[in-house]
Formats: structure tokens, sequence, C-alpha cells
């Protein structure tokens, strides 16, 4: 992974919110589909003017939470949170 | 107090620190209901060149429950805006302040007014839908000093705002009207007058005042009370359950907060970092682990308090703090039911004559407020119900109300025979006193009724 400017991680925790929106359905009902990998960054995607912010709720249920404009959803996607974690524990990124 | 830093984490956000909330007919506007919620407490007047201010980065909001089901029916949502006119000085104006227009007054706030209706929690995030009711408010400047502010109560009058939808408001620095002997009753529940019977006794004293030389920011609003009630009728009967208005103010930050360099900027829903309903229950009777969770909650889940209410932790002190003075009370061990319809649930009718403000059983720390009872003009009672004036606390709260006497009075028992005639009350209950008269200046008779700030230039004097 390169190293991570502020910026890049806002546009990957958007992608996070991308993710949220193509499984539609409240996160709940999300959740009890199955899991989803991370989807790739757009880098066309817009970048909201206040901070999108995803952080790993619980690492056992694979949740990860993302917040932006005042909402707030969960989700359980193993893969983001290990993509998040690997990220970081990565020398280097900030 | 009433609740000035009264847990732990809103002692390190005063901006977000309901520290007061008030409600009543306004006695100079009946067909009205004034509402009052004051943040940053303990204001030392001579705080600058940064005076005080409310938060940009804070969501105020009013609460009214007009159906007796402890959730808001009506929500008045506060949101300010800091401008600086010039970024190349340090001074917060540069030269006298004529006008909340003058180019000499550096630094600004402007405010937005919103209200959202049966926002309960039920509805999104009860933040939403808001109607703009105004924006670009302002508020007037801190009360400064002769050469700054030399004409304050004009920038003060100037900062009430009409809106078209009825409501007034304003938002600024005011004298705070709260009264309590601070050092006295928190030096292990001393009350000067009788430290002689204390368990660590010293001479009799006097009573102080510390709040008298502070301010305070104070968001205000008057409502008709046909836009409050909930079938909008302007009752007048007080037995009526349409007359009662439960009400509470609290203060939300977004979940999350980012700092970059020097901005911070948010992101998610607002949560609630403080709120207030009647003045000390979470100073007073939630313990200290839980008033961090109190404030994050709504009265709707107040059921988790109840048992403070029933068992309060102070009326098990006074017999221990004043040895012998408090038999009765000491051994007393009911549920204290006087205390629970006072705070909790309001009084039921049948127990004050020609007076209740009972929401229903569902236990709910909220003001609750009979606007059918018609204000008290001519020498209210500064004790409210308790002293026969049916205008007062704990019939919503007016500014003047002494709630530390009353509150203290009922904790040591004086209510308890309201539910509990076999109960006699201690007669050391009558010593039982704020001892304290706030002076001239403290309000004022029309709105926002808490009176000008004191100045920093003359505050506090040699």
């Amino acid at each position: 992974m390169e190293r991570l400017s502020r910026r890049s991680f806002v546009k990957i925790a958007g992608a996070a919110t991308g993710a949220a929106a193509l499984a539609a359905a409240p996160p709940i009902a999300r959740a009890a589909v199955g899991e989803q990998g991370a989807q790739p960054t757009d880098p066309t995607a817009r970048v909201p003017e206040e901070p999108v912010v995803a952080y790993v709720r619980d690492v056992e249920r694979g949740e990860v939470t993302v917040t932006a404009g005042t909402a707030e959803h969960t989700y359980r996607d193993r893969a983001l949170v290990q993509r998040l974690l690997r990220a970081a524990g990565r020398k280097g990124v900030r | 107090m009433s609740s000035h830093r009264e847990a732990p984490a809103i002692s390190q956000d005063p901006v977000a620190d309901n520290a007061d909330t008030y409600a009543f007919v306004s006695p100079d506007d009946p067909s009205t209901v004034t509402i009052i919620t004051n943040y940053v407490p303990l204001e030392g007047p001579p705080g600058g060149p940064n005076f005080f201010e409310f938060g940009d980065d804070v969501l105020y909001s009013i609460y009214v429950d007009n159906d007796g089901d402890a959730l808001p029916e009506i929500e008045y949502q506060f949101r300010f805006r800091t401008t600086l006119q010039n970024e190349d000085t340090f001074l917060y104006n540069t030269g006298p302040i004529g006008s909340l227009t003058d180019p000499n007054w550096n630094k600004r706030q402007l405010y937005s007014v919103s209200v959202v209706r049966s926002s309960g929690r039920d509805s999104d995030d009860g933040h939403g839908g808001a109607k703009v009711l105004g924006k670009n408010l302002a508020c007037p400047p801190c009360n400064i000093g002769p050469r700054s502010t030399p004409d304050y109560d004009s920038l003060a009058a100037a900062a009430v705002h009409h809106l078209p939808s009825g409501e007034t408001v304003f938002a600024g620095q005011r004298n705070d009207g709260f009264f309590v002997d601070l050092g006295a009753i928190f030096d292990l529940g001393d009350i000067r007058e009788i430290q002689n019977l204390h368990l660590i006794p010293t001479p009799a004293g006097t009573s102080v005042d510390p709040l008298k030389t502070l301010n305070i920011h104070a968001i205000a609003i008057k409502v008709p009370i046909a836009l409050l009630t909930r079938d909008g009728s302007v009752p007048s009967d007080p037995a009526a359950a349409k007359a009662i208005l439960g009400i509470w103010g609290g203060a939300s930050r977004r979940k999350v907060q980012v700092r970059d360099g020097y901005e911070t900027r948010g992101s998610g829903p607002w949560v609630q970092v403080s709120r207030l309903g009647n003045p000390l229950f979470n100073e007073v009777i939630v313990p200290v682990g839980e008033k961090d969770r109190w404030n994050s909650v709504d009265p709707i889940d107040d059921v988790g308090f109840e048992k403070y209410v029933n068992q309060p932790e102070l009326a098990k002190l006074l017999p221990v703090l004043y040895p012998g003075a408090f038999p009765n009370l000491a051994a007393y061990s009911k549920n204290r039911a006087d205390l629970h319809a006072i705070l909790l649930t309001g009084i039921p009718g049948g127990i004050v004559p020609g007076f209740q403000n009972f929401t229903g059983p569902k236990p709910a720390d909220m003001l609750r407020l009979n606007v059918a009872v018609p204000p008290t003009t001519s020498n209210p009672n500064a004790l409210g119900v308790v002293g026969g004036d049916l205008a007062g606390f704990p019939n919503g709260r007016r500014v003047f109300d002494d709630v530390v006497s009353i509150e203290l009075k009922a904790v040591a028992g004086a209510t308890i025979p309201l539910v509990d005639p076999s109960y006699t009350v201690d007669g050391a209950v009558g010593a039982v006193s704020s001892y304290l008269t706030p002076g001239a200046g403290r309000y004022q008779a029309a709105f926002p009724y808490l009176g000008t700030p004191h100045d920093g230039f003359d505050t506090p004097s040699s």
C-alpha cells in the first residue's frame, strides 16, 4: 500500500460509503445478507466537504462504522476491516 | 449548580454545558411562554481578549413534550457562526461598539433558529426536517467596559429578534440568575447559618453568593402558547392535561471530530453531551459514576435513574452531616414518592389545591409547566409552589426562583406529608435554606428576563 495522505484516506473512506450504498437496505439487513469485500476506490467520486470517517467497531464481528454527514451506518465487512487493520499497522502511514 | 460543571465530561466542555433551564408563562406577555437555556457557566467578566461565546460546533436544542409521552413533539434548534471582521488584530473590538453592525466590533456571532415538529426519537435522528425560522441573527457582544460597550443595554435590546413565525429570540451574554453558596455547599454540605450544628462545626456565619459577579450565555425564546400545546389551544383550566408542557434543554456534538492542523471538522450524527430539565437533578440526585451517561440519554430513558430519586443520597447525608437535627428523616426508609412526583411525573391533581402538572406515570426529568396557571405579577414568592405561589417552581421555573432552598427543603422532608400524612417534618427543615436574596440588576422585567451582564472593567471591583 502506498503511503497515504489524509485526502486519499478520505477517498477510501468515501468508497466504503459507496459499498454501503450498493448494499442498499438498512445496516442490520445488510449484515444479515452476508459479507462483501471492500470496493475499489473511485477516483472520480466527489470528496465531501466534511470528513467521511470509517472506524473498526468490532474486529471479531468484522464491523465497520461509517459516518458521513449526519448519518452513521454500521456494516459487517470483514475484508474492509482487515484492510483497515493492515493500514493501521503499516509503518509510515499517517 | 444548578448544573454548572455538574458532570465529569461536560465540566471539560463549557460551551456545551447546559447550566440552567427556565420555563414560565411570560409575566409581561401571558399569552406566551418563555424558555431559557444557559451555557458557559461561571464566566468571569474580564475574560478577554477572546470573550465568551457559544460553540459553532454545538447544536443547542430546546425540547417540548406536549402530550406527556416524555418525547419531544417540538424541538427548537440554535446553531451559531463566528465571524471576524479583521484577522490582523488581536482585539475583540478596535473601538467603541455602538451597534450590532459597528465595524469596530471584530469578533461576532450570528445564529440560526429552526424548529422540528413531531421530531420524537422515532423520526430519523431527531434533528432532521428542521424548518428555518430565522438566520443570520446577531448576538450582542460581551459586556467589556465603558470604552468598548458604553451603551450595553442598547446593544442587548437590538439583539432581541422577532421572528415572522411568532417567536421572539435572544442569544448572548447575561447576568447569571442562579444563586447558591457554592463554596459552602460543596464543603461537605455546609450551610453557614447553621454550620455550628455541622458534624465538623464552626461558628455560625452568613451565606455568600459567588455567582453574583459572574455571567453566563443565555438562549432565550418566547413562544405563543398556542404554538406549543398539543391542539393549538391556549388552555385556561389548570386541571386539563393539555395545559402541561414538559420542557428541557440539551446540547449535542457531532459523533466524530477530526482535528486537522488547527481546524476541527465534524462527521456523523449529533450526539447529546448535556441536558437539563429540573435544576440540580444531575447535580445532586445522580451519582458521579452515572452523570455522563445521564447527560447522553433522553428523559424517556430516565427510568434507569428512578432509584436515585426514590432513595436520594442527600437525604441520607443530611442526618449524618447535622447530627441529631433530622431524626425523622433518618428514620424514613420508604421510597420518596414526593420527590418522584416533583421531579419525574409531575404533581397529580388533588395534592396541592388548584394545581397539578402531572404528565402521566412515565418517569422523566423535565420541567413541567402548567400554562393555565397565570403568572404572579405582584409579589411573587421565590419559594414557588412550596411558598404558595403556584406560578413558580416546580411549576416550570422562573429566573428568580430559589430552587436551592426549595429542593433542599424537599429533600430534607418538607414535602413528604403531601404523599404521606403520617410523617412529621423535622424542625430543622425550617433552617435549611440558601439564605440568599439576589440583588437589584440580577433580573429584568422584560424578555430575556436575565439582567445586564457584568462588564469586565468594573467586575470584579477592587
